[in-house]
């Protein structure tokens, strides 16, 4: 048992770190240069994204053995989508706020390529719980990018964190002035693309095999 | 190949979808029909949390949704006047809906409903003014599909407060409208800093067209606007049934 739950610890980190979806696999980019303006929208678009991934993989390495391998990605597909539109109706009929909140991010976790990128190289190959917390990890690993892009875009391009001001007036006055460039998706490309960097020189990471 | 006890084979293929197909839909319809009544409940209520908002009736505590629909109940009455600004018992079809806001013996102002193109979808919103038919008192956004972080920012608090004490009126008296401006307003010719409330960084396009659909309400509404300039109205006593 204690094997067991080492293992899975295992999984959640290489998820996080070692091969974190967004900096190593490199997948679920367009979401998020998409959400990461603010620190708020960054989280709720994580917590999202993590359960979606968690219960797809659940299900779809439930049905690993009975999927017939020529139509698995269409399989695949109608079970995340249903997942997704299914989760998406209880939102709005039980937490209508924050559903609001969440307005398109819902529709977007469809389009995820982590969703699908999981299921495909993971989940189809092995046991149910282990996919469930191969998913667990990869939604904690693509929200901690988030947060980290969103907290230095808010930060740079807003001068906010959580919507406070952080930047003291005196530094306005001074000639201090926010840039504007963070706010934009540029913005997120050049911070993810230092991120991937900073990632690939730090240890404990799977290097790309040249 | 066509064995059917292998997973790949053609019979089994179809079996797999066809079952696959069956039980998400039945997953899918079964939520949507399922959760239809309390969904459009959420709705309405949300509706009427709006439109309170807009005439700043809502206070920060949060209220529970008896309280919600208590309040709109006393405080707002839904009209609809004819394209001169009358206010009539039966819908027409050139009919026009707006709300009073008022207490129980005097008229607070009118809320427009606002329906507009946005950059990705309909942003649908209200604009409250006061019995002075130019001053702008709140602005709500109902519901939008604008990218949240940018155009979204149009349903943040910061946002909508600025439109309060806005004019539509230039010191003329002639219409002008009020729109979202490009940057800060403090960078505006003084004369227009009346008409125009704060930008939204990376979102120029959402304050084009919600500037236009206001522009347009707003000269459609315009004869509510005079009628409230010109005389002193008295609030509206009793519900108006305009079930057919």
């Amino acid at each position: 048992m204690s094997e067991n739950s080492e293992n899975y610890i295992e999984i959640i980190t290489r998820g996080i770190w070692k091969e974190n979806p967004v900096a190593y696999q490199v997948l679920g980019i367009c979401s998020a240069l998409a959400v990461t303006v603010k620190m708020s929208t960054a989280i709720v678009m994580g917590i999202a994204l993590t359960t979606v991934t968690a219960f797809s993989s659940l299900l779809i390495s439930l049905l690993r053995k009975k999927i017939p391998s020529n139509i698995r990605i269409i399989v695949e597909l109608a079970i995340i989508a249903s997942l997704v539109i299914v989760t998406d109706q209880i939102l709005k009929a039980f937490f209508y706020d924050i559903s609001k909140q969440l307005s398109i991010f819902v529709g977007l976790i469809i389009t995820n390529c982590i969703v699908l990128g999981r299921a495909e190289a993971f989940a189809l190959a092995n046991k149910p719980l282990d996919s469930f917390f191969d998913g667990i990890g990869n939604g904690l690993g693509y929200s901690l990018v988030l947060v980290l892009v969103a907290f230095l875009r808010e930060l740079l391009g807003s001068g906010k964190f959580f919507g406070f001001n952080m930047i003291p007036p005196f530094f306005y006055d001074l000639g201090y002035q926010n840039m504007g460039l963070m706010v934009l998706a540029p913005g997120a490309f050049f911070i993810i693309g230092l991120l991937v960097w900073l990632k690939n020189v730090l240890p404990g990471v799977s290097k790309e095999e040249r | 190949m066509s064995d059917p006890k292998n997973k790949n084979s053609k019979l089994n293929v179809f079996i797999f979808a066809l079952t696959i197909s069956v039980i998400c839909s039945l997953m899918i319809t079964l939520a949507a029909v399922g959760l239809k009544d309390r969904q459009t409940a959420n709705m309405a209520l949300d509706k009427k949390k709006n439109i309170l908002k807009a005439a700043n009736l809502l206070g920060s505590e949060k209220l529970k949704k008896e309280q919600i629909s208590q309040l709109y109940d006393t405080r707002i009455k839904e009209v609809l006047v004819t394209p001169q600004g009358e206010i009539i018992d039966t819908p027409m079809p050139d009919s026009m809906r707006l709300y009073y806001f008022q207490d129980n013996e005097t008229l607070l102002g009118y809320i427009l409903p606002i329906n507009t193109r946005g950059l990705w979808g309909k942003i649908k919103g209200y604009l409250a003014f006061e019995t002075d038919g130019q001053t702008v008192s709140g602005f709500s956004v109902f519901s939008h599909s604008e990218t949240p972080g940018l155009g979204g920012e149009i349903e943040s608090a910061w946002f909508q407060k600025n439109f309060k004490g806005k004019k539509i009126l230039n010191s003329q008296d002639k219409f002008v409208s009020v729109g979202i401006a490009k940057g800060k307003v403090a960078n505006l010719p003084e004369e227009q800093r009346a008409h125009y409330v704060d930008g939204i960084s990376g979102a120029t396009l959402t304050g084009k067209y919600l500037s236009e659909g206001i522009k347009k309400t707003l000269v459609k509404y315009d004869a509510v606007s005079i009628t409230f300039r010109q005389k002193q109205l008295k609030p509206v006593k009793k519900n108006i049934d305009y079930s057919e």
